[in-house]
Order: structure tokens, then C-alpha cells, then sequence
């Protein structure tokens, strides 16, 4: 398997320590990082490989809430998913949405559906769930049962 | 001077589904917009994990009922990843010949409304005109106007037969010569340019910032197009190309939908030629454990699908993200310092993926009193045009070729 340009800049220069890279196919890459540096990792993503937010997809592991970051390097027609776990109960990681606004929504939406709080939200506001959605009530979580009025 | 908000939704004629767009004005000029969504979420990421994964492909189908067919190829690009099948080459051909068909018929769906909007009737009735024909070859071929149904893991689910192939052909002739004559009209008419150029601009910076996608990217310049990014189905083997247009303005994302509708009966010409005979779908016995990314390009751009499985028979996890999803955020940069009668077209440029009825109003801010009864941006546009053309004191290229075509009886 051939090495992108993208990906050998993130194996040589990815500021912050990667627990694995997994090379799926030479279009899926896996790199599992620590979630303190997720900031500092969608930087370099976003700055030096100029590659695109294609969206960040929670998902509820019981044990926590793993987020998975779809970079989309047009150049390289590779997708580069970041992917790291915060803790539950209190599942919590830095926002990315400071500098890059196409993190926005996303952001907000999985803070709705999966009660991830991204610290330095510029607009931690509701999305999606509807006004009256009684606080702390994650409709994507596991130990949702469904809506009780 | 007092600032006004103008509330442009949640219901709105120009928007398919509710969305609630809160623009501040001073004048008539806005300053500031908020946005909220969610008036329709329907739970379809959550819907998902109750289906099987043959079933989640209607499912997704049922997102959106103009880009109907593109949530489900990237759904089964995504299972297909996750499982490492592979498609048959006849089927690769019928999932491009469906989803440009389906490009066709939504571009001209916009252009329709665009017209519409800025008081070209004309310009509505035609390319609505011309829809028609591609929504009977869907019929044609799947059934169905809307909702085909032609995407499964593994391949397609019908096929298209050798006797319909004559029949797809003069339906693109039609629309080929209607969309050049129709094309070189809009693009030359001095009123579409007053309304258009210059308006509601996104930059690159903005652009690329917003991570926006399809016309609305490519209409500021930046090449980006999943289909030659990534070529899936078979773009990668027919010759076609990436529009693009400077300027980032109303003008230069409807110049790039106009321009692609060619691009596409390009495309579609070529597959129906290049097909060969053969299996139309690969068999799929089970799904194992893993996970999946497949993303393509619906007319309005990427559509993003990431599935995992734990080896049962449904997704534990399937997310989805509509190209709307960042194209409307760019508004937030496109409509500062525009006017208001030109706020709702610069959110129908990205062509926002909504249902409709309407409820709008302009609301004192102080006092919260309803000023303006509903309607109103729409009358403030179609206004706005009549200026426009009056002060011109000539015929527009637009009303020529009306006037031709009526004699013609075309």
C-alpha cells in the first residue's frame, strides 16, 4: 500500500501521541488519539493538511462516548477519521468549533442527542431536541427508554 | 438606527422543511442572522438501529424526497466498505445513470424555484416544463416518480431494460436543446444579473471555513466534487467534469447547476453506451462486524454515511449528514450587509433541503407587534425584479425567448 502525502505527514508530524493508525484500505485510516489532544490534532488536519470536516460521529460504548472526526483529503481521495473516547458519566472534550465554524452544529447536536459537553463552545445553544426536551435526556444514549412525559 | 428582526421561517414557501432563520435588520440592510433547526428531526440516525441493514436502504431513501436516491448509495457505499463487497460493473453503471438522472431533475427543480423567486414565472414554468420528462423516465424505469428503490448492498435492485434505452435517449435531446436555449437566456439576461451578481457572495476563505459542499462550493471556485474525488459507481470511467465558477455570488452557484445539468447528460449518455450485459447485484450472505464510510454526491453535494455493525442484522450505530447541514451555515456569511428583498434568495442559492408552508413575519423588536403579514420577502423580491426591468425599457433575452417559443407553440 502506497503512502498519501496526508498520510505521511500525519505519521511524521501529528503534534500530539497517536495510539495506533490503522490502515484499513489506502482510502480509510484510522488514528486513535488521546482526547486531550483532539484540539491540536484538528488543527493540523484542518491547517497544514487542508483537509475538510466531512462531520464527527458519536457513538455511546457504555464505558463512554467514542467521537470519530471524518477528515476528507480532497487531494489524497482518503478519509482520515480521528477518532478518541471520553469518559462517561461526564463525558467531556475541547470544542473545536473556536476556530474551524463547520464544527459548529456538529458540536451541538451530539452535546443534544449523546450529552458530550465541548468546553469552549463559541454558541453552546440547543439544535436539534425541541425546546420543551427535558434536560439530560440523550436520545442517542444507551440507557434511553424512550420518551416519558 | 432601530435594529428589526425578521423572522424568515420556520415555515416559508422557499423552504422545504421548517427551518427558522432569525435575520436583525436596520433599514433594509442585515446586520446580523441566527438559525435554528431541529422543527423536523425525525430521529432517523436512532430509527436506523431498530432496521435490518437491508431495510435501513428505504429507510434513508425516505430522508430527503428530492435527493432521494444519493442517501442511499452512500449508505450502501458504506455497508460495502464495511464488508468489503464488491459491486458488479453493470450495476456501477445503473447507480451513476440514477443518480444523475436524479441531478438533472433537482437542478431543474431549483432553477424553477430561483425563477420563481425573483419574478420570472417564465423561467419556473419551463424548467419545470422540462422536469417532467425526467420524472417519467424514473417511472419508466423503477415505478416510481420519486423514491426508486434501486439501491441494495451489493448492487441495484432493477434493471434497465435494452428496449427503454431508446426512450432515456430522446428524453435527454429534449432536455439537452431546451437547457441550451434556456441556459444562453438566463445567463445574458441583464435583470438575472442585476439580482444575482455580487449578491450574497462566500468567499473561498468562507467556504472552505463552513466545509461547505457541492454548487455552493463550487460556485466560489474550489473544485471539490466527490464524484471526482472519490469516484464511486462508475465516474471514474466516463469522461466528464468538475464545474466550477468564480465569484461565489447567486449568479455563479446558479451558473454551476445550469452548466451541470449538461455535465450530466454527458455522463448518462456515455454509461448507457459503455453498459454491457451482466449480473446486476453481487450476493450478500451476512454482515459481519466492522465499520464503514461512504459518502456521495447528491445534487446539492456530499452526502456523508458512517455505519458500524456488531454483527447482528442492524446497525449499532449510523450516522448521516445531509449536504444542507453545512451549506446553510454559510448563510451566516453570505447575508450581512445584503438587502432584505435579497436575503431569501441568498438561502435558496444553497438550494436548502426543506417542506413547505409559510409563516413568516416582520416583528418589532421592542414592542414584539407583528408589522408585516406573511409573504412579504417573496413580494419584496418579485418587486424588486419589476424595478429592475422597468428601469431597463427593453426587452429581456428571457421575454424574447418566451415570446419566440409562444409563437413556435413550443
Amino acid at each position: 500500500m502506497s503512502t498519501s502525502a496526508v498520510l505521511a505527514a500525519v505519521k511524521s508530524r501529528l503534534p500530539v501521541r497517536t495510539v495506533e493508525i490503522e490502515e484499513r484500505s489506502p482510502s480509510r485510516v484510522y488514528v486513535y488519539v488521546a482526547p486531550e489532544g483532539i484540539v491540536q490534532a484538528s488543527r493540523f488536519m484542518f491547517e497544514q493538511c487542508h483537509a475538510r470536516l466531512a462531520t464527527v460521529s458519536g457513538i455511546d460504548m457504555r464505558s463512554g462516548v467514542e467521537l470519530l472526526y471524518h477528515w476528507f483529503c480532497t487531494d489524497d481521495h482518503q478519509f482520515i477519521t480521528i477518532k478518541t473516547k471520553v469518559k462517561k458519566p461526564f463525558p467531556k472534550i475541547d470544542s473545536i468549533a473556536t476556530f474551524l465554524p463547520a464544527a459548529n452544529w456538529i458540536e451541538r447536536e451530539i452535546y443534544d442527542l449523546l450529552g458530550v459537553v465541548f468546553t469552549g463552545h463559541p454558541d453552546p445553544r440547543r439544535l436539534i431536541l425541541a425546546d420543551g426536551w427535558p434536560e439530560g435526556v440523550r436520545p442517542l444514549a444507551r440507557e434511553y427508554e424512550g420518551f416519558k412525559e | 438606527m432601530k435594529k428589526t428582526i425578521v423572522p424568515l421561517g420556520p415555515f416559508h414557501p422557499l423552504l422545504e422543511e421548517a427551518e427558522y432563520f432569525k435575520l436583525y435588520v436596520e433599514g433594509e440592510t442585515v446586520v446580523d442572522a441566527d438559525l435554528r433547526i431541529g422543527y423536523m428531526h425525525r430521529g432517523i440516525e436512532k430509527l436506523s438501529q431498530t432496521k435490518t441493514f437491508d431495510q435501513v436502504a428505504f429507510l434513508v431513501e425516505r430522508i430527503c424526497g428530492i435527493c432521494s436516491t444519493s442517501h442511499p448509495i452512500a449508505y450502501v457505499l458504506a455497508m460495502e466498505d464495511l464488508a468489503g463487497i464488491s459491486v458488479p460493473e453493470r450495476a456501477s453503471y445503473i447507480r451513476t445513470i440514477i443518480a444523475e438522472l436524479e441531478r438533472l431533475h433537482s437542478h431543474l427543480l431549483w432553477v424553477g424555484l430561483a425563477g420563481h423567486f425573483i419574478g420570472y414565472d417564465t423561467v419556473f414554468m419551463w424548467a419545470w416544463k422540462y422536469r417532467e420528462p425526467v420524472l417519467d423516465i424514473f417511472e419508466l424505469i423503477s415505478g416510481n416518480r420519486n423514491h426508486y428503490a434501486m439501491m441494495k448492498i451489493g448492487g441495484v435492485r432493477r434493471d434497465i431494460k435494452d428496449e427503454d434505452v431508446p426512450k432515456i435517449v430522446s428524453m435527454l435531446d429534449t432536455v439537452a436543446t431546451a437547457g441550451e436555449l434556456f441556459t444562453g437566456a438566463v445567463m445574458d439576461d441583464p435583470v438575472i444579473h442585476a439580482r444575482t451578481k455580487g449578491v450574497g457572495v462566500l468567499t473561498k476563505e468562507d467556504a472552505i471555513a463552513y466545509a461547505t459542499v457541492g454548487p455552493t462550493v463550487r460556485g466560489s471556485g474550489i473544485p471539490h466534487d466527490i464524484r471526482r474525488d472519490e469516484p464511486y459507481a462508475s465516474y471514474g470511467m466516463v469522461d466528464w467534469k468538475v464545474i466550477t465558477y468564480e465569484g461565489g455570488d447567486v449568479f455563479a452557484k446558479a451558473a454551476v447547476r445550469l452548466l451541470e445539468i449538461f455535465e450530466s447528460v454527458k455522463i448518462i449518455r456515455q454509461c448507457l453506451d459503455q453498459m454491457r450485459p451482466g449480473p446486476i447485484e453481487t450476493e450478500v450472505r451476512a454482515i459481519p462486524r466492522g465499520e464503514g464510510v461512504g459518502h456521495a454526491e447528491a445534487p446539492r453535494g456530499e452526502v456523508f454515511h458512517y455505519v458500524r455493525s456488531d454483527g447482528s442484522s442492524c446497525p449499532v450505530r449510523h450516522k448521516i449528514r445531509a449536504p444542507s447541514y453545512v451549506n446553510i451555515p454559510s448563510f451566516k456569511a453570505t447575508c450581512i450587509g445584503e438587502s432584505i428583498a435579497d436575503a431569501a434568495l441568498i438561502t435558496a442559492a444553497v438550494d436548502p433541503c426543506y417542506c413547505c408552508t409559510e409563516r413568516m413575519a416582520v416583528i418589532d423588536r421592542r414592542s414584539q407587534d407583528v408589522l408585516l403579514p406573511g409573504q412579504e420577502l417573496v413580494r419584496m423580491s418579485r418587486e424588486k425584479t419589476q424595478r429592475i426591468k422597468a428601469g431597463l425599457g427593453q426587452e429581456t433575452p428571457i421575454d424574447k425567448l418566451a415570446r419566440t417559443l409562444q409563437k413556435r407553440n413550443v
